[in-house]
């Protein structure tokens, strides 16, 4: 066997073995099987462990063999030759994708260990660890993609994953409407992903990363676009990051994430999920060094995230949504380096963050008993003094506070400039269609607005 | 605005108007609704329905439905589910009714059948009653018409369908009669003898509901309208539109930050001028960036500031915007603050200063919070009907309107009562012609009767079936085994080779059994955890003093652990290790938050993985490594209590710390009388006292597993603590003037028993005399053998121990729980607690009672006739057994109301309570996981003492009167001479009839539960063999 081989091989492993548990905890489920907890767990342990063997073999050889970029194509799956259209399944093994699906199989194989104890007896067992086969799918294609298409398809498994989960208590009406927002954010952005990609597609005549990006592996490569292009896709792309990464304006989402499970909080909006947005920015950071404006504009997005997050998370009353700030600072500090070209610093910080906000999260509930311990090992009260102290806030301090307690008053931003005008047209849409086809009609046109819910005896409908 | 009226006023009462002063007194009144659960760090279990105890269970838990929501048992499928599987049996459900009707069980209901067959048939069917929408799908969709019930017996089929068709033959008497047959033919088709028995049935069936509906629509049944009494309601009703949604999201962020005991950054400002002044100052200046429905919010603040509006005046304002009636008012106060009760219930817990804070809160915070949720609604209010009516103005136009619209659906009042007719027919085979013959007075009768056996009656009736059948094995088991007991000689020749007293905790029933077990020849004792040791304790590594007695005792005393002379200077140079590297890290933790310090961090938020992995993977191993590691932090291993007091009075300070002499004696004394051990002859030589508590990892309720008697602490120092008091000679003699000579050679020596990961401690072994030393060692050894046999039995509980397990591994496994970061369920805690022995434990010894039970000792020969420790000794375990015992059981019948829901999604707050995700109210009460194995049984005291003193008692103590003849609890009497056993009921003990339940012998504990997960049976263990 050559060397060539040997990596195309462990290559489809990498993203054979999430696919391979999706299918093998998902089947059964459709065809009304029940696997037991120990089952479950147990194919889940095997996928991650292989995934994460495979891929780190692979680093192996690399650093052995002195390969930096180890593509593994899978070909054309669906190509429409008159629209020009392919979907180009390929995945490229490289100095950046390797860490990040290494750490994303650590992670994910570490809080899938957690979640099998935590949620034992729950009755959505199969579906929590469905969604996490799913999630993970997601983040390996995504962080592996060598097309933006497959990037894309990707991103969405795990826009997908991340919405249900959120709603994952669907008994209660706020999970779910949160996980509604959640996924109304993600088409958002994946709306401006979409375009961007297209617009690639259109500039370079296919969605290979390689091609806009000029040949040499990350981060070598040079952009083979002129620079208002790349600003065009750039900013197309920023828009899609700051969504997915829950970036100023789109913040609202990432304390509303917080409903579901504690390890799935953990995982997902703690450390992989919020730094799919950033990693999309380094995977196309050669863009950046082509356009100044392009990365004026990235490094202020982080600025503004990062000074938001840290605003926010000091008013917080509670342990999630203090971390869900601070993830949110890190990840606009992260978004300034890529700003400023410092690609393997974003990288480390990336990989940094998301362990020690995993670690963080998952003892989340042990903040009461880290307080007691420290109170005691210090001898004195860390809140501060026993009274409160009677001082007048200056009206500086005031707006302050309630700034950082209203979360930048984002979230009425979007519905007030967004959504209502949104809405607004719409209805105002549906009301000329029903003036128009009522006079069409010469009276009241539609069936549906006379129907009663309900007939008048019971027996009858029988 | 009507704000701009009111002139100004100050806070003082004095200045308050009459109707403000009633605002504030309906506040206050309703704050009594509210959950009673102080910060999360000391969790005491208590009633949850404390505030409805002056009535009786079944009228409190109906006054819980109405007010909270909340379930007042299992749900009628649950217990038809166990009525299946045997767990409530036909006897036990018509001896309940039997109960129930007494004489007007036998009462004929206009022919059909009597009272008690009916309900019987009601109760053993199920009957499909839902909300309109289900009825009408029920009728509409399944072929509820078209075939018999499936448990309609051969008979009644029989006879409905051969009434069907003579009543079709013999028509056309009257005319509308006629009428009514042309309308079913008309949907069957022409009848002749060529239908099908399908056929048949549907006629029947068709005719049968039609003569049912005929029926109940020949009288008007009453139905009262709904009424909306807050606003939010009726928009809710008309819209579909939630204000509470977004008022809630700014409310709780608002309580969140006012109460917060310090884990934000920022403090709240102003918040020293209470919850209305500090929101009217945050809220009243820039009215940039709010959301659409605040818009208007700012300038309502910046005038009711320049106005120094009070609370309550601008509650009133409120009030009668929303055009709330006088009479209304209250009950809108209370459901206004119980759609946030958990939060509210906090604020009031917190400014009436029951628990002590950190940062507390000013009084009238409860009256600002409501304030505050007014405005709020108002706001949401207007919005909602600029949106929805286009109206925004005033309250009342947009109530008006939402009234208007509000279309009311018929209510099928009289379709649900004839369905309910309609099944019950099916059942007591009752035939059209039967009912067709009734007047409109019977119909009336039967169908109030039919209905007035409401959901909730059933339910009743299945839960006290559902009681009484473990009632009444638990007493015919007791009854049999007293009765067994006599005739067994104890174990000991002389005196037993070592006592042990354990607190009176369930959990602690079976390692007191194992340890009869292993060891025959050691007699074990139960009394309260705090063991008469009430006091304010400081560990060696502490920061602050705790309190280690019941939640209702206040102690007077403090006690101190300090570190021996010698290694003074070792303790010193790590407590200061431990205050740098406590400081480093809480450092570390919150800048990791912040901008600069989380890019430092973050950087090295890599070794992050290590600790990440190696806690959730390798949990025993980390725990063995922190250990190591701690012990270079903790205190030298050798420590002492500062027990002796030198100066007047008790106090926290030096010279102050500890207790006198005489107090001491007084301490030794009451608790010795408090178990029956008074004669020197019964002393053992070696005499343990065992504290217990619970550790455990990620678990904000880790306080509600330790020692209720020590407040949610760990009753470890009580134990070592009493042990050295009694130790004392000079203690010992003062107390033999007091009447109790304890023998020269008998050492007490203080234990703690870890109940989560089953491990036991001794405290100052090192004074131990030498002459003691192998009964220790030998005692020891027992013990050791006990918890392993103890953590086997546990692991039966547990899903993800095989029950092959052996003892050792059972041993590992229960450790490994205590220190998983990823485990729910640590242990089971008191689930499955069902009830409490108070009486010498010769006569229970040897009894399987399944980890289930409270077992206090006391001894009625020694008591004086007042029955004075008896009384003593109920008015604390009957409040504090059935205080747990009621929570457990609210927050198992319904966990999302009562209980705190699942644990999964929780969130700790303010360092005081949890959240489910971000935003939500703050959850009291216990945790679905925590209760999943519970069999919600009210407990069934057990009392070895005669009727009369128990009487007496009950009128002594107002509290034990309350929860025993209301119902709250069970309770019975017991003679362990005679083995006659006389159950409290109505105001009077009344014999029990021992049935003849079988009460099977095993020869161990592992007999008993080998091999099953579920609920077991009594048995009844024969003592191991002495000389074996």
């Amino acid at each position: 066997m050559t060397m060539e081989s040997v990596l195309q091989f462990l290559g489809l492993v990498v993203v054979a073995s999430p696919a391979v548990l999706l299918a093998a905890l998902g089947l059964p489920l459709l065809c009304g099987f029940a696997l037991s907890e120990g089952i479950q767990a147990r194919l889940t342990k095997a996928g991650v462990v292989i995934g994460l063997l495979a891929s780190v073999a692979i680093l192996g050889l690399m650093l052995a063999t002195g390969l930096r970029h180890v593509p593994i194509e899978l070909g054309n799956w669906v190509s429409i030759e008159q629209e020009h259209f392919h979907f180009h399944l390929k995945f490229v093994f490289d100095r950046l994708s390797v860490p990040f699906a290494i750490l994303s199989f650590v992670l994910c194989g570490t809080v899938g260990a957690f979640a099998a104890v935590y949620l034992h007896r729950e009755k959505g067992y199969a579906r929590f660890f469905l969604q996490y086969a799913l999630f993970l799918l997601g983040m390996i294609v995504s962080s592996l993609a060598g097309t933006i298409e497959t990037l894309f398809f990707g991103w969405e498994l795990v826009g997908l994953s991340s919405a249900l989960l959120v709603a994952y208590f669907h008994d209660r009406p706020g999970p779910v409407r949160n996980g509604h927002r959640v996924w109304t954010t993600y088409r958002l952005a994946d709306a401006a992903f979409l375009i961007a990609a297209l617009t690639m597609h259109h500039l370079t005549g296919a969605g290979d990363f390689q091609r806009l990006m000029g040949a040499g592996p990350w981060p070598a490569g040079v952009a083979a676009i002129d620079s208002w292009s790349a600003l065009a896709i750039g900013s197309l792309l920023l828009l899609a990051a700051a969504g997915k990464s829950g970036m100023v304006p789109f913040s609202g989402w990432l304390p509303r994430a917080m409903e579901g499970p504690t390890p799935s909080s953990a995982v997902f909006y703690g450390a992989l999920s919020v730094h799919l947005g950033t990693y999309l920015l380094l995977r196309v950071s050669p863009l950046l060094a082509v356009s100044l404006p392009l990365q004026v504009l990235v490094i202020t997005l982080g600025l503004i995230s990062a000074l938001f997050g840290t605003l926010a998370s000091r008013v917080q009353c509670d342990v999630k949504n203090a971390l869900a700030f601070a993830s949110l600072t890190q990840v606009g500090i992260i978004t300034i380096e890529i700003g400023f070209g410092l690609r393997y610093i974003a990288l480390i910080h990336m990989i940094g963050h998301a362990c020690l906000r995993t670690l963080q999260l998952l003892r989340s509930p042990s903040v009461l008993k880290d307080y007691q311990m420290l109170e005691d090992a210090v001898g004195e009260h860390l809140g501060g003094d026993v009274v409160n102290p009677a001082q007048t806030a200056t009206g500086f301090q005031l707006w302050l506070y309630r700034f950082a307690m209203h979360r930048g008053y984002l979230d009425a931003l979007l519905d007030n400039w967004v959504v209502r005008p949104f809405t607004t047209a719409f209805r105002w849409c549906d009301g000329m269609e029903r003036r128009w086809t009522n006079l069409l009609s010469g009276g009241a046109s539609r069936e549906s607005d006379q129907l009663a819910s309900f007939s008048e005896s019971l027996e009858d409908v029988a | 605005m009507s704000v701009l009226e009111l002139e100004n006023k100050t806070a003082t009462d004095t200045q308050l108007s009459a109707g403000q002063q009633m605002i504030r007194h309906c506040v206050e009144h309703s704050a009594h609704l509210l959950p009673a659960q102080g910060p999360i760090e000391v969790f005491v279990h208590h009633n949850t329905l404390h505030a409805f105890e002056d009535q009786s269970f079944h009228e409190a838990v109906k006054s819980g439905l109405a007010r909270y929501g909340a379930e007042p048992y299992f749900s009628e499928p649950e217990y038809r589910r166990l009525y299946s599987e045997g767990r409530i049996t036909d006897s036990d459900l018509e001896a309940v009714l039997n109960d129930e009707l007494g004489e007007r069980a036998s009462e004929p209901i206009n022919g059909p059948g009597t009272r008690c067959e009916i309900r019987y048939a009601m109760l053993r069917h199920p009957m499909h009653i839902g909300p309109d929408a289900e009825l009408r799908w029920v009728v509409a969709e399944t072929d509820a018409l078209q075939r018999f019930r499936d448990r309609t017996t051969k008979i009644n089929r029989a006879r409905i369908v051969s009434a069907a068709q003579k009543w079709l033959q013999d028509t056309g008497k009257t005319s509308e009669a006629i009428d009514d047959q042309k309308g079913l033919l008309k949907k069957f088709g022409p009848h002749g003898g060529d239908w099908s028995s399908s056929a048949w049935e549907s006629f029947s069936l068709h005719l049968l509901w039609r003569s049912c509906l005929k029926g109940v629509s020949s009288f008007t049944p009453s139905s009262q309208p709904d009424t909306h009494v807050r606003p939010r309601d009726l928009l809710l009703h008309t819209t579909g539109e939630d204000i509470d949604r977004d008022v809630h999201e700014v409310l709780i962020r608002f309580c969140a930050a006012y109460v917060d005991q310090g884990y934000s950054d920022w403090l709240m400002p102003n918040r020293d001028q209470g919850f209305f002044g500090s929101f009217v100052s945050l809220y009243s200046e820039n009215p940039g960036g709010l959301d659409r429905w605040l818009k208007r919010l700012p300038d309502e603040m910046s005038l009711l500031r320049n106005s120094c509006t009070t609370a309550e005046a601008s509650i009133e304002v409120s009030l009668r915007e929303f055009g709330i009636a006088e009479s209304d008012r209250e009950e809108f106060i209370t459901q206004s603050l119980l759609t946030l009760g958990g939060w509210a219930g906090m604020i009031w817990q917190l400014e009436s200063g029951v628990d002590r804070v950190v940062h507390s809160i000013p009084k009238g915070s409860l009256v600002g919070m409501l304030a505050v949720q007014l405005i709020l609604e108002k706001h949401a209010i207007r919005n909602l009907g600029a949106d929805a009516f286009g109206k925004s103005d005033s309250i009342a136009t947009i109530t008006e309107s939402a009234r208007k619209r509000l279309s009311d659906p018929a209510p099928l009042n009289r379709e649900r009562g004839a369905f309910l007719l309609f099944q019950v027919a099916q059942m007591l085979g009752w035939t059209p012609l039967e009912l067709q013959q009734l007047s409109e007075p019977e119909w009336k009768q039967l169908s109030e009767e039919v209905e007035g056996f409401t959901g909730i009656d059933r339910r009743r009736v299945f839960h006290e079936a559902y009681e009484r059948k473990y009632h009444h094995a638990a007493l015919n088991a007791f009854s049999e085994h007293a009765r067994r007991r006599r005739e067994v000689a104890p174990p000991w020749s002389d005196r037993p080779d070592f006592q042990i007293v354990t607190c009176i905790d369930d959990r602690e029933e079976s390692f007191r059994r194992h340890l009869e077990e292993v060891q025959p020849r050691c007699e074990t004792f139960g009394a309260a955890g705090f063991f008469a040791v009430a006091i304010y304790y400081r560990g060696a590594a502490d920061g602050f003093y705790k309190p280690l007695c019941p939640a209702v005792v206040t102690p007077d005393h403090y006690v101190q652990e300090d570190v021996g002379y010698t290694f003074d200077g070792v303790h010193r140079g790590r407590a200061e290790l431990r205050r740098r590297l406590g400081l480093a890290s809480h450092l570390f933790h919150t800048r990791s938050r912040t901008f600069l310090g989380g890019i430092l961090a973050g950087i090295v938020g890599s070794l992050a993985t290590a600790p990440l992995v190696a806690r959730v993977l390798f949990p025993h191993l980390t725990a063995r490594i922190r250990r190591r590691f701690g012990s270079l932090l903790q205190p030298p291993p050798v420590t002492q209590l500062q027990l002796e007091r030198y100066a007047d009075p008790p106090g926290p300070t030096a010279g102050h710390i500890g207790y006198k002499t005489d107090e001491m004696a007084d301490v030794v004394v009451r608790f010795l009388r408090d178990i029956g051990l008074t004669r020197s002859k019964d002393f053992s030589r070696l005499f343990i006292i065992g504290g217990h508590g619970s550790s455990s990892l990620n678990n904000p309720h880790e306080s509600a597993y330790c020692c209720g008697a020590c407040a949610g602490n760990r009753g470890g120092p009580n134990a070592r603590a009493f042990a050295e008091m009694a130790n004392d000679w000079r203690v010992r003699a003062l107390v033999v003037q007091r009447g109790i000579a304890i023998p020269d050679d008998t050492t007490f020596v203080g234990a703690y028993h870890n109940t989560c990961d089953d491990s036991v401690v001794f405290y100052d072994l090192d004074q131990l005399p030498s002459s003691h030393r192998e009964e220790f060692e030998a005692a020891r050894d027992a013990i050791e053998e006990a918890r392993q046999r103890n953590a086997h039995e546990r692991c039966r509980r547990f899903d993800s121990a095989p029950l092959t397990i052996s003892t050792k591994d059972a041993l590992r496994h229960v450790e490994a729980r205590a220190q998983d970061i990823s485990q729910v369920r640590p242990e089971y805690n008191h689930a499955t607690n069902a009830l409490c022995v108070v009486g010498r434990r010769d006569w229970s010894r040897g009894l399987f009672l399944d980890r289930r039970a409270f077992l206090t000792s006391y001894d009625p020969t020694q008591d004086d006739d007042e029955h004075s420790v008896l009384l003593r000794i109920l008015s604390a375990a009957i409040p504090v057994c059935a205080g747990i015992n009621l929570e457990y059981y609210f927050s198992c019948v319904d966990h999302k109301n009562y209980g705190s829901g699942s644990k999964l999604p929780h969130n700790i707050v303010s360092l005081l309570g949890v959240m489910e995700g971000t935003s939500s109210d703050l959850r009291t009460g216990l945790y679905q996981q925590m209760v999943e194995i519970h069999e919600p049984l009210r407990i069934l005291f057990l009392i070895e003492t005669s009727p009369e003193a128990m009487l007496s008692i009950m009128e002594r103590n107002e509290g034990i009167a309350r929860l025993c003849r209301g119902g709250w609890s069970h309770l019975a009497v017991i003679d362990a001479e005679t083995s006659q056993v006389q159950v409290f009921r109505n105001g009077r003990f009344e014999p029990f009839d021992m049935s003849d339940g079988e009460l099977s012998h095993a020869c161990s504990s592992l007999d008993c539960y080998e091999g099953k997960r579920g609920h077991r049976p009594f048995f009844s263990i024969a003592e191991t063999d002495v000389w074996s």
